[in-house]
C-alpha cells in the first residue's frame, strides 16, 4: 500500500490483486461530510437561528432588567435546572421547527439535484453502492442533524445561562438558584429520548421523501404536495369525509399524545421538569403497533429509493 | 490475456427507437479503442451498457463481471468521465480530493496533487468557479491518480477549446496510458484523435459498421485517386465509396492488394475520417 504512493516510476503495475474496498466506516464518513458540504443549510440555518437567539438575549439583557422577578413555579421555586431547562426549550422550539423544515428540503433535494446537475454521473463512477449512500442521506436526516443541533441547542442554552448568570452579578437579575445535577441530567435524557422517538416516528415520512426525490423528474416539491391534496380534495367531494387528511396528520403528529399520556397540563398541574424521564410513555411508543407499521413502510420506501437510485436512466 | 470487454448481441430501445440493436465487440487488455460515431448512434448508450447505468438485453462481460448485477464491485475496477459537466458545482477541488480518497481504495492522492498542482486549479475553488477545460483538468486528475485497469470516456472533451483538447489528449497518452491499461472512448471529432487509438470500433443506428485494429485497417482498406480511364478501370474493382476531388475521383476498397490498384493511380492507407465518412453513409437507413 504505501508504496504505491510514494512509487513515482512511470512503470506501475496496475491492477494486480484488486485493493481492499475502503472501510465501511470511512466510506459512510464520506459520504455524510458530502451531504454537509452540498446542503451547507443542514448547519447553516440552526447555526444563524441559535445565533440570533443567543444575540437577542445579550440585547435584551443590556436593555432590560429585573432584578426582582419571582422565579417560581407552580409547582413551588425554581431551581438552576428548572430556569436551564426553560432556557433550553425556549431555544430548541425554533431549532427544531427550523431543522424540520430545512430537513424536508433536504430530503427532496437530495436524490434530485444530483440527477438535475447530472453529477449522479460522477457519484456513480466510484466504489460506492446505490444502497449506502441513500442510507447515508437517511442517517443524517434522522440521526445526524438531530444529534447535531441538539448540541447546538444546549450550546446556546449554556450560553444564555451564562448571560443571566452575569447579569445576576450585575444585580440585573434574580441570582440562579442552586443546582440540581441529577435532575438536569435526567431532563437531557429525556429530551435525547424524544430525538429517537422522533427519529423511529419520522423514519417514513423522511424515506418517502427520498422516494419522491428519487423519483421526480421535475419539482419534486410538487410531486409531495399535489397527490394528498387532490386526493383530500376528491375524498372531500366524494364521501365527504376527511380520512387522508387525519392519516397525515397522524403520522405528522401522532407520536407525542402517546409519548406524553402522563402528562396532563392545566389546572395547576406543571410538566415536571425534575422527573423528565418519568414523563415519558417510552413504553407506550415503542409498543404501539402504528410505530412498528410506519418502520416496515419505511424499510420499503427505502428499498425503492436504492432501487430508483440505481436503476433510474435519466440523465 | 482474456478480453476486457465482450458484448454479444446487446440491445436497448428507448420507446421506439433502438439505440442499440444487436451490438457485438470485444475489446482487448491494453488498447486505446474509439467507439465512433454521428450523434445519435448509441455510443452513449453502449457505455453506459458497460457501466451498468443503464438496462439492456444481450451478453456483456466487463473485466470478468456483469454490469447489471455486479457493479459495485466493477466501479473499483473501471474509471469513467461520462461528461465534461459532471462534477457537482458545489465541490471544492479540495473536497474532490477528500471525497474520492474516501471511497476509492484505488486512488493515489500524492498524485492526485502533483497533477493538479501542474495546473492553474486553486485548491479551494469550487468547481462552479472553474472554467469548462479546467473542470476537465480536474476530473481527468482524479481519474488519472485512480489506478484501475479500464478507464472510460465519453466524448471528454466536447466544447472545449483546441488548446485544452490536445493538452487532454497528451496527458492521457503520456501520463497515463501504459500497456496494462485499457481506454474506451467515445467521440464524433474522429479527425483530432486519430493518431490516438489502436483499435477503432464505428458504430451507427445502434449497429457496429466496423471494428478492427489501426494494422488491420492498413491491411484491408485502400485508398487509390485516379482520374479519367484509369478510374473508370478502378470503379469495376468495385470500390464501396467514392468521391470527386478537384476533378480527380477518391475511391475507398476493400479487401484489394496494392498490386492490383497501384497501377490505376495513387494510392495510400486512407484516414479514419474518410473511412468514418465512407462507412457511414454505405451504412444502412442513411
Amino acid at each position: 500500500m504505501s508504496s504505491s504512493v510514494a512509487d513515482a516510476a512511470p512503470e506501475r503495475a496496475p491492477s494486480g490483486a484488486p485493493p481492499a474496498p475502503r472501510a465501511l466506516s470511512r466510506t459512510l464518513l464520506s459520504l455524510v461530510r458530502r451531504e454537509f458540504w452540498e446542503h451547507r443549510a443542514l448547519w447553516v440555518a440552526p447555526a444563524v437561528v441559535a445565533a440570533l437567539m443567543v444575540l437577542g438575549a445579550l440585547f435584551a439583557s443590556v436593555k432590560y432588567r429585573a432584578p426582582h422577578a419571582d422565579l417560581s413555579g407552580d409547582q413551588g421555586p425554581w431551581n438552576g435546572m428548572t430556569l436551564f431547562a426553560v432556557m433550553q426549550g425556549f431555544v430548541s422550539s425554533p431549532l427544531s421547527l427550523v431543522t424540520g423544515i430545512v430537513l424536508l428540503f433536504y430530503l427532496l433535494d437530495c436524490l434530485y439535484a444530483e440527477r438535475k446537475d447530472r453529477s449522479i454521473l460522477f457519484f456513480k463512477s466510484l466504489p460506492v453502492s446505490d444502497g449506502l449512500t441513500v442510507l447515508s442521506k437517511l442517517l443524517v436526516a434522522l440521526v445526524i442533524a438531530p444529534l447535531g443541533v441538539y448540541a447546538l441547542g444546549l450550546l446556546a442554552s449554556l450560553a444564555l445561562t451564562g448571560i443571566w448568570q452575569v447579569n445576576a452579578v450585575l444585580g440585573r437579575l434574580p441570582a440562579i438558584p442552586g443546582w440540581d445535577l441529577g435532575g438536569w441530567l435526567q431532563a437531557e435524557l429525556a429530551l435525547l429520548l424524544c430525538l429517537v422517538v422522533a427519529a423511529l416516528w419520522y423514519a417514513p415520512c423522511a424515506a418517502y421523501l427520498l422516494v419522491v426525490s428519487a423519483w421526480a423528474r421535475r419539482n419534486p416539491f410538487l410531486w409531495l404536495l399535489l397527490p394528498p391534496v387532490v386526493a383530500q380534495i376528491l375524498e372531500r367531494v366524494a364521501f365527504g369525509t376527511h380520512y387522508i387528511a387525519s392519516f397525515i396528520a397522524y403520522r405528522l403528529f401522532g407520536v407525542w399524545p402517546i409519548l406524553f399520556s402522563h402528562v396532563r397540563l392545566g389546572h395547576g398541574r406543571a410538566f415536571a421538569l425534575g422527573s423528565g424521564l418519568a414523563q415519558l410513555d417510552l413504553k407506550a411508543v415503542l409498543t404501539d403497533v402504528d410505530l412498528w407499521l410506519g418502520l416496515a413502510a419505511a424499510a420499503g420506501f427505502v428499498f425503492a429509493a436504492i432501487r430508483l437510485r440505481r436503476y433510474r436512466d435519466d440523465t | 490475456m482474456s478480453a476486457v470487454i465482450e458484448a454479444r448481441g446487446l440491445t436497448k430501445s428507448y420507446g421506439a427507437t433502438r439505440a442499440l440493436d444487436g451490438v457485438s465487440f470485444t475489446v482487448e487488455p491494453g488498447r486505446i479503442v474509439g467507439l465512433i460515431g454521428p450523434n445519435g448512434a448509441g455510443k452513449t448508450t453502449a457505455l453506459k451498457a458497460i457501466l451498468g447505468l443503464t438496462a439492456f438485453g444481450g451478453e456483456l462481460s466487463v473485466l470478468g463481471l456483469d454490469p447489471r448485477t455486479q457493479r459495485d464491485e466493477l466501479m473499483r475496477e473501471v474509471c469513467f468521465i461520462a461528461d465534461v459537466a459532471v462534477l457537482p458545482r458545489w465541490l471544492r477541488v479540495r473536497q474532490a480530493l477528500d471525497f474520492v480518497d474516501g471511497v476509492h481504495p484505488r486512488f493515489d492522492r500524492a498524485r492526485a496533487t502533483e497533477i493538479l498542482s501542474r495546473t492553474d486549479i486553486p485548491m479551494a475553488s469550487r468547481v462552479r468557479e472553474l472554467s469548462k477545460g479546467m473542470v476537465t483538468q480536474l476530473h481527468l486528475a482524479l481519474v488519472m491518480a485512480i489506478d484501475a485497469p479500464l478507464l472510460v470516456l465519453d466524448e471528454p472533451t466536447l466544447g472545449l477549446d483546441l488548446l485544452y483538447r490536445r493538452k487532454f489528449y497528451d496527458t492521457l497518452l503520456n501520463d497515463y496510458f501504459d500497456r496494462d491499461r485499457t481506454i474506451l472512448l467515445t467521440t464524433h471529432q474522429v479527425e483530432e484523435v486519430e493518431n490516438l487509438f489502436t483499435d477503432v470500433i464505428f458504430i451507427n443506428h445502434g449497429r457496429v459498421v466496423l471494428a478492427a485494429s489501426i494494422e488491420d485497417l492498413g491491411n484491408r482498406y485502400q485508398q487509390l485517386t485516379s482520374a479519367g480511364d484509369q478510374a473508370t478501370r478502378a470503379r469495376a474493382l468495385h470500390p464501396f465509396y467514392e468521391r470527386e476531388v478537384f476533378g480527380r475521383v477518391a475511391m475507398l476498397f476493400e479487401g484489394r492488394s496494392a498490386a492490383e490498384l497501384g497501377a490505376l493511380g495513387e494510392l495510400r492507407t486512407p484516414s479514419i475520417a474518410d473511412l468514418f465518412v465512407a462507412k457511414m453513409q454505405g451504412s444502412p437507413n442513411t
